[in-house]
Parts: structure tokens; sequence; C-alpha cells
């Protein structure tokens, strides 16, 4: 029955690629609105369907490394996974056809049927797992690049300390930047902390509460917090909300943020 | 357990390195009063730098204390709170804003010369 099927394989498959091509035609919109020329569409499309046969042949996924190496290849191309799925669908549809069009009878055909199946479903999960590794890869990459980018603490001027905030701030966002604040206070053994809201599109009750907290532990350290960038719209709403941040000083901007730090730390900058 | 109070020209420096627990804390509390009377101390410094753990109950008689010493003419900075200790206070929001707190000692006693200066 494998010599059926290797033969019916290598024999017919003109007829296969005709099969297979018609019904992956309608995949093609999907993978090349992703930057994918349809040239190299048509050429990925070969390459598939030629490793396909080949591994119906050999049979065995672990000898060969080149199904793994395409799956890989798609991937980074950011094809969709739909494309590796639908395309082991199609292919394992496409071989049925071809067999059954053959004359056999019902029990063998319930056998290649069988066989065929064996074939195509450890490649599915195989092509799921491998995808699904890399988003996890390439999700938990990104994920620490955006934790490492969440909350800088840079030391500006000799116990001045600058904290800039870009982006909304959550719950798990503001237990952050607090850990990163109070480090940097005690490693930079700053006096003054300027926290920079510039870049935070809307300050809410809640982060507010946030920012408030953080400005009452850096006191218990005994430094002193400057809330700056509080730009104009963004005084209405605190005001409106009647949130209450007169326990600590606030400037519009980080110039007169580091000015008024200056004063309080007894420094000076001199022009030459 | 009685935590010893150190007598510095004018200043009175304490290093509080035991596990504060209540009866410790109110004990400190009657010490160091007797002792600004005594002395007539300007300034208290309470460095808390090896202290990984404080209470609400123990917040508060810090913040007790710091009031009755200023009542009897003595002006308190606590020192050295660390990162952990701050986070805990405020989680327990606790914020203790009337209390002078500097980074560490050097820092403490640096500020406290220049309030009690001016």
């Amino acid at each position: 029955m494998r010599n059926m099927i290797n033969d019916i394989s290598s024999n017919k498959r003109d007829v296969i690629a005709q099969k297979w091509k018609n019904e992956l035609s309608t995949l093609k919109n999907l993978c090349i609105s992703s930057k994918i020329t349809p040239d190299m569409f048509e050429q990925l499309n070969e390459e598939f369907l030629d490793m396909m046969i080949r591994y119906i042949n050999q049979n065995d996924i672990e000898k060969d490394q080149t199904l793994h190496r395409f799956f890989d290849k798609v991937l980074q191309l950011n094809m969709p996974l739909k494309f590796l799925t639908q395309g082991l669908q199609t292919f394992r549809r496409v071989i049925l056809d071809v067999l059954l069009q053959e004359d056999v009878k019902k029990e063998k055909a319930i056998d290649i049927y069988q066989h065929v199946d064996r074939l195509i479903d450890p490649l599915l999960n195989e092509v799921v797992e491998e995808s699904s590794l890399f988003w996890e890869k390439t999700v938990s990459a990104q994920k620490t690049a955006l934790m490492e980018l969440s909350a800088p603490v840079i030391p500006v001027l000799e116990n001045i300390t600058v904290m800039p905030l870009i982006g909304t701030i959550d719950t798990e966002r503001a237990k952050l930047i607090m850990e990163n604040l109070l480090d940097g206070v005690i490693k930079n053994r700053s006096l003054v902390v300027l926290i920079d809201i510039t870049g935070v599109p809307v300050v809410d009750t809640m982060v507010a509460h946030h920012i408030i907290q953080a400005a009452d532990a850096v006191r218990l350290l005994g430094a002193t917090c400057i809330l700056v960038g509080i730009r104009p719209e963004i005084a209405q709403t605190i005001i409106s909300l009647g949130i209450d941040l007169s326990y600590f000083p606030t400037k519009s901007t980080l110039l007169k943020g580091i000015e008024h730090a200056l004063e309080i730390t007894n420094q000076q900058l001199l022009k030459k | 357990m009685r935590i010893p109070i150190l007598k510095m020209h004018e200043y009175l420096l304490i290093s509080i390195q035991v596990e504060l627990d209540d009866q410790t804390a109110l004990q400190f509390q009657e010490d160091l009063l007797k002792r600004i009377h005594d002395t007539g101390a300007k300034g208290v410094v309470i460095d808390l730098t090896s202290v990984d753990m404080i209470d609400s109950f123990i917040a508060k008689v810090l913040g007790d204390v710091v009031r009755m010493s200023k009542l009897m003419g003595a002006q308190v900075m606590l020192t050295g709170i660390q990162p952990a200790v701050a986070i805990t206070l405020i989680d327990l929001g606790i914020s203790m804003r009337e209390v002078p707190t500097a980074l560490d000692l050097e820092q403490g006693l640096d500020k406290l010369r220049l309030e009690l200066e001016e």
C-alpha cells in the first residue's frame, strides 16, 4: 500500500500539483497582502509541494530537517499560519482524491485513508507547535524590551535624577515605576527626583494615585519628588477630578523642574 | 530590650538594629523623650538602615515620637528607610508626610544642621 501511495504521488505529480494550486489560489490574496510578491508565493508553493511529496515518499519527519527549515522560513517571512495549515489539509485532500480515483476496494480505500491521516496529522501538530513557539519567543522578547523602556532612571546632575514616563500607566507598570524609582534614588544617592509626565496621555484618578504613592515613597527614603511636564489639559483634569497634588512641588516643564531642583540642592549652573 | 541612644554635641543618634516589636518601640519612645529632656538636645536622627519591616503600629509610634520630640524642642529626622519598607508603608496607606526624612545618616545630619541654623 505504501508503494501504491509512493507510485501515485510520483507518477501523478502533475495532477496533484494542478489540484493543489487550484485549491490554494484562494489563499493567494491573503498572503500577498503581507509584502510577498506573487512570484515568491508561487515559488514557496512549489517548494512546499516538492517537500510534501518527498516527505510522503520518505515517510519520516525526523530523518530530514528540510520541512522544519521550510516552516521556519515561512514563519520568518510573516506568512499567515493559514498558508501552512491549509496547505497540509489541501495536500491530504488532493492525495486522497487522486488515490481514490484509482480503482480500489473499499477496505483498501479505508487503509489508504488512515495511512495518509497518520502521515499528515503529526505534521499539522508540528506546524502549530512551531508557530506558537515562534510567536511566544517574539512576544517575550517584546515584553522584555517594553519593561526595559518602561521606567528608566536617569541621573542628570549631582543628586538630581530624572524619570521620564511615556505611555499609559496601569497598576503593574506603576509598581515597576515605584521599584525602579526607589532603587534609583538609593543607587544615585539622589536628593531630588523629577518625574516627567509629558508623555503620559491621560492622567485620571488612578494614575494620579500611583504618582502620589511613588512621590510619598520617595519622600520616605529622604529625597524630594518634583512632578514636571504638566500640560494645561492635565492641570485641568487634575483639578476637576479634585486630586490634591499640593504635597509635593509641581512644575510645567522639565527645565523649570531642574531649576527648582538646583535650588533645593544648593547648586547653581554657571555659564563660562 | 532597649535601644541605645548616643549623644553627639547637641544631637542624639539612634541606630535601630533590632526587630522592633511593640514593647521595644514604646520603651524607646519613653527613653528618647527622657534623654531629650536630660540633655536638651536640639536634633535627633533615627537611622532605620537595618530595619526591614515596619508595621502600622511601629509607624504610628515613630510618627508620635517625631511630634512629641518637636513639642519638647527637638527636631527629629528619620534616615535610611529601605525601598521595601517604603513600599510596605505606602501600601498600608501610611505616608508619614509630616515626618522629615533623609537618605542616610550623613545627609540626615546635614539637613538637621541646615534646619536648625535657619
